[in-house]
């Protein structure tokens, strides 16, 4: 029986989704279903908070970067 | 504030997001190929994957309806 689940599609490089699985792995209240390599969907009132941590992890990531910025 | 919006851009040039309705768990690839077809004509497909028999739709009242009326034609 065929069946429509209400959620948010994501497209997202692998990197990204690979963080948002691991972001799901604590608690499995992100993901609805893992689709491929590149898309996921998940829950509506999640993305908000999926986003807020998404910043922080990259704001992590990119830190390196920021002192080249700085001296131009 | 300039690193805040670097960070934005990085993210929105790194994920898409759409909200809607996954459709799933056809009775058979018939059900998928129509119901996946016409979701197309009508405007409200945004993905799929044919191999899984899966996709996504913006709106999902029109596609309830087709199914509805597909159903009773059978």
């Amino acid at each position: 029986m065929v069946r429509a689940i209400r959620g948010v599609l994501i497209e997202c490089e692998p990197a990204i989704k690979s963080i948002i699985v691991h972001f799901d792995s604590v608690n499995n209240d992100i993901i609805i279903e893992d689709l491929d390599e590149t898309h996921l969907v998940v829950k509506e009132n999640m993305v908000h908070v999926l986003k807020q941590k998404l910043e922080e992890r990259l704001k992590e990531t990119y830190r390196p970067e920021e002192p080249l910025q700085d001296s131009e | 504030v300039v690193d805040q919006i670097r960070l934005w851009q990085l993210e929105n040039e790194r994920m898409r997001t759409a909200a809607g309705f996954l459709f799933k768990d056809f009775d058979t690839p018939d059900e998928y190929a129509a119901l996946s077809g016409y979701a197309d004509e009508i405007g409200v497909l945004v993905w799929r994957n044919d191999r899984k028999k899966v996709f996504f739709a913006s709106k999902f009242e029109q596609l309830r309806d087709y199914l509805k009326s597909r159903k009773k034609a059978e």
